[in-house]
């Protein structure tokens, strides 16, 4: 509350100022209404602020004078000198209070009563014998009590914190002055880095940054202000009034955290008290007079900021009686400020814009909360003069929301950076609820007639690509795109497809010039620190601009099978997308590890695939079209290792996706092949791979490559045709390949191929299997165990024999 | 008023533009372009701490874009002036010189082409040649105008 306080203070004393000379100046011209108007604001707004504030004395003062000032308004009287120097010295005990709370000490209760009386006694005494001055007693009270401040003051020190007001031309100045600053520190740093500056200027260009930093920080903050600090003196200001007033009302009070600009904030602080105000006083009705009109024994009265564009919007809006337009048209000719036949013309719209004229109220009855007809006029001066707009929207027995859009003019904001079609914009962070990415688990993306849709863990929303809403192309790029959940203007939010994401800066945001804002998805311009003017989005305009319907429909259940899967047992799977395209899971067990292989190790063995992996063949599980994937430029392909203990196998794969926590429930109906069943994981059915049937389907494949290991030896290593062919397609198979006499003797196990006679002699008498191969393709006789040298299939068949031959013995 | 002109061209035409309107004359670098907005905003540019909206009066006169938009090197003379609370720059094709003339400025005479015929406030004669004189602030009106239509 002291803030509030100080505030107030600092508030009532910069006015007294002002208005010293319009005192002066009415007593010069006392029929001038202009000025009386001024002065009697000027109470009406100290007692509206005390009356929060709990200072009765000053509320009793500035009561007396405006009750005074009001019937000389409202009798179109002028005020004499002696009734204008005792409201003088109403305001000169007002200045007096001021000092005292200021100083945190308690004026002594003097004579408020008498100089009341003095006051009314003047108003009386003018209404009576205009002539007469009996301005003595007044002044003489003012100048004894003044007398005794100013001694008590000598002996007080200033023991509150001191604050000091600016013209704000003068922050604005400092402001482009340190943005200045930085731009320059960042040319500087870009010099430092190209040329080789020495540690010592290093350290100094170091700390030469920081204190800018510091600075920018701080001149940051000598503007910005939460709103929350508008809506601070809100909560005790409802509760008091409705207490005083026996109505009961809820405050809901949103958006606190929107930032404002300083000087708005001020502002909008007195056009907002009087709204809030008038909505309970004249707005909420008495809880009998709601349960009779069959609402709510509580009224509600919702305050809420939010930023729109390049506008803050504040809005008031209760469930009260709204405003009765009649009633409203027949106190405007009641108090002659228009016939009853200008009236009738006008349109209710324009009817209801009359609760905006100077001295109107339809309040009954005089209150010492409102209903003087100050207020709407005064609210919308207010608004208008810091250039902003107020509406009404009202509802005639349901109640009334006002509306204020004041302007943004200099705010900083924390942004995010972003990048769609080669250009960077900025987006209010405050606008953002959630960054993705597209291949998130938990987003689906639908195309319906060009309309995206994006469903988030059951959530769907409207998705507009930012590319086409400013019409740009959309950039290839590899990884995927940023999708961001983005809060818009009329509460529903949609989802914005950039291309990335690339940072977060706070930002200065400069009002854009008309013909960019025309484009409507702009709030703004900004220069960031690399010194490249970039524009802020406008989250509510993009979504006006793409007309995006803006539903929400939390699809029920979506939820109920989510609380549902939670009971259900899980267990980790790794999701990957086939070189075919399919998505499947397949359990992350098995899996021993994921490796990027080069195209160049993968082979066809026997209509087979193969990957030399670490120098040895692993069976692959899914053919591998080499040709293909080169002519694509695919260099490497990503395979999983899996193992079931003994026995690797390679799983090439298009691209490993994430890891899921998989129900283990399956719907076994579509199981086939090696696909286990399919499973619901995030709303999409995917297939599982059935571990089991992977490792059986691939049992040949497996003794090939068990039988790889023996060794064959052949015979001849002169021979020409045993060196270019024959050899070449034992490797090929995944054999090794030894050579007769080169290599020793042949051992046990071992294959040897036999293609002349003359070797014959090398491998009789050991244990190792022999093949002989033929050069006729007809057998020279009927029982001739040899084989024909292309006849692969036999030849390959006959090895494989011959090593599991070994294998048994 | 001052008699104090600021001589450029704009889509090959001579103008004048009284300095009063004029706060500077830069040599444009990077231009950030403003993609969804009408064709003569021609991108943001950076002058120290400022934000300049740059106007390309080539295109709000004869709806072709200036050469230098596409240019690789993008460089270009803009008339730096403050509109109603914002920083422009007018893109122009040169700036000739800063010159005080003393003949008061004159009717137009002739027919004007249908393009130049919002811009055109009058004639002054300087050296035996005439310029338009332009008004940027009206210019900068018109143009949204134009566009619109």
């Amino acid at each position: 509350m002291d803030e509030l306080l100080s505030e107030f203070v600092a508030e009532t004393q910069e006015s007294l100022e002002a208005l010293a000379n319009v005192v002066v100046a009415l007593e010069v011209d006392p029929s001038d209404r202009t000025l009386l108007d001024e002065l009697f604001r000027f109470f009406h707004t100290v007692k509206g602020s005390c009356g929060f504030l709990n200072l009765p004395r000053f509320e009793k003062l500035s009561h007396a004078a405006e009750d005074v000032l009001s019937e000389i308004r409202a009798g179109d009287a002028t005020p004499d000198s002696a009734t204008i120097s005792a409201v003088l010295a109403v305001m000169d005990r007002i200045a007096q209070l001021c000092e005292a709370v200021a100083i945190g000490e308690s004026l002594p209760d003097g004579n408020d009563g008498q100089l009341i009386e003095t006051l009314h006694h003047c108003y009386r005494m003018a209404g009576a014998v205009p002539e007469e001055s009996t301005a003595e007693p007044a002044v003489v009270v003012d100048e004894e009590t003044m007398a005794s401040t100013q001694v008590e003051r000598t002996g007080r020190g200033a023991a509150t914190s001191r604050t000091i007001r600016l013209p704000l031309s003068l922050i604005d100045q400092l402001m482009n002055g340190v943005s200045d600053m930085v731009l320059a520190r960042n040319e500087l740093s870009r010099k430092l880095r190209t040329g080789d500056a020495s540690p010592e200027l290093e350290t100094a260009f170091e700390r030469l940054s920081a204190c800018i930093a510091d600075m920018r920080d701080t001149i940051s903050k000598t503007r910005m202000q939460r709103v929350d600090r508008l809506f601070m003196a809100i909560p005790r200001m409802v509760r008091d009034l409705g207490r005083e007033l026996g109505k009961s009302i809820e405050l809901k009070l949103e958006g606190g955290d929107v930032e404002m600009d300083r000087e708005m904030v001020e502002m909008v602080v007195d056009p907002l008290t009087h709204i809030v105000r008038n909505s309970i006083d004249h707005g909420i009705e008495s809880p009998a007079d709601r349960i009779a009109a069959g609402k709510p024994e509580v009224g509600t009265l919702k305050v809420s900021a939010r930023q729109s564009g390049s506008q803050i919007v504040i809005e008031v809006a209760d469930d009260g009686r709204g405003i009765n337009i009649d009633a409203v048209a027949h106190k405007i000719v009641s108090a002659g400020i228009m016939t009853e036949q200008d009236v009738a013309k006008l349109s209710n719209a324009a009817k209801l814009e009359l609760i905006f004229t100077a001295g109107l109220s339809t309040a009954n009855q005089v209150t010492a909360v409102s209903g003087r007809g100050v207020g709407m006029d005064i609210v919308r001066a207010n608004i208008e003069r810091i250039g902003g707009i107020i509406s009404l929207s009202n509802n005639p027995g349901n109640g009334l929301t006002i509306t204020m859009r004041v302007p943004l003019t200099l705010t900083i904001i924390p942004g995010l950076l972003l990048n769609a079609g080669g250009l960077n914009f900025a987006i209010p962070r405050s606008a953002i609820v959630e960054i993705l990415h597209d291949n998130n688990p938990t987003v689906s993306i639908n195309r319906l007639a060009g309309a995206l849709t994006a469903t988030i863990r059951g959530v769907r929303y409207s998705m507009i690509d930012l590319e086409t809403v400013i019409g740009l192309p959309f950039i290839e790029r590899t990884g995927p795109r940023t999708l961001i959940l983005v809060r818009s203007s009329s509460g529903n939010p949609y989802i914005l497809g950039v291309s990335q994401v690339e940072n977060h800066e706070e930002l200065v945001i400069r009002p854009a010039a008309p013909m960019v804002m025309a484009a409507g998805i702009y709030a703004g311009m900004t220069l960031p620190d690399n010194g490249q003017p970039m524009l802020l989005l406008d989250a509510g305009g993009i979504a006006q601009t793409a007309q995006l319907p803006l539903v929400v429909d939390d699809i029920e259940a979506g939820e109920a099978a989510a609380q549902e899967e939670e009971a259900r047992q899980y267990y980790t799977g790794l999701r990957l997308e086939e070189l075919t395209g399919e998505q499947r899971v397949i359990r992350l067990s098995l899996v021993e590890r994921v490796e990027d292989i080069a195209l160049a190790a993968f082979g066809m063995t026997a209509g087979h695939t193969h990957a030399m992996i670490e120098g040895n063949l692993v069976p692959c599980l899914r053919s591998v079209d080499v040709n293909a994937l080169k002519t694509q430029g695919v260099k490497e392909v990503t395979c999983l290792r899996l193992r079931d203990g003994v026995r690797e196998l390679c799983y090439p794969v298009r691209s490993v996706i994430d890891i899921d926590e998989v129900p283990t429930e399956l719907d076994l109906s579509v199981a086939y092949d090696v696909v286990a069943g399919v499973v619901l994981l995030n709303g999409v059915h995917i297939e599982v791979i059935d571990g089991f049937a992977l490792f059986a389907s691939a049992p040949d494949i497996l003794e090939q490559a068990e039988t790889a290991r023996a060794r064959c030896v052949i015979a001849d290593a002169a021979d020409s045709w045993n060196r270019e062919i024959l050899a070449p397609l034992l490797t090929q198979a995944g054999y090794q390949v030894a050579w007769g006499g080169s290599e020793g003797a042949v051992k046990a196990g071992d294959v040897v191929l036999v293609t002349s006679e003359p070797a014959t002699e090398m491998v009789s008498g050991s244990q190792a299997a022999v093949i002989r191969l033929r050069n006729n393709s007809d057998p020279a006789e009927p029982d001739d165990p040899s084989i024909y040298r292309y006849d692969r299939v036999r030849l390959l068949e006959a090895i494989s024999q011959a090593g599991q031959k070994r294998g048994v013995a | 008023m001052s008699n104090l002109y600021l001589f450029a061209h704009i889509a090959d035409t001579a103008v004048a533009i009284r300095t009063d309107e004029v706060e500077a004359v830069v040599r444009l670098s990077e231009l950030s372009p403003v993609p969804g907005v009408m064709g003569h905003v021609a991108g943001l540019s950076a002058l120290r701490s400022r934000v300049l909206t740059i106007i390309d009066a080539t295109a709000v006169i004869t709806g072709i874009p200036h050469d230098t938009i596409n240019s690789e090197a993008g460089e270009g003379y803009a008339i730096v002036c403050d509109i109603s609370g914002h920083s422009y720059g007018i893109l122009v094709d040169g700036v000739d010189d800063i010159r005080t003339v003393h003949n008061p400025p004159l009717p137009i005479c002739g027919r004007v082409s249908d393009a130049w015929t919002p811009y055109a406030d009058g004639v002054i004669e300087d050296e035996g040649l005439s310029y338009f004189i332009m008004s940027l602030s009206s210019f900068l009106d018109q143009s949204s105008v134009v566009q619109a239509a």
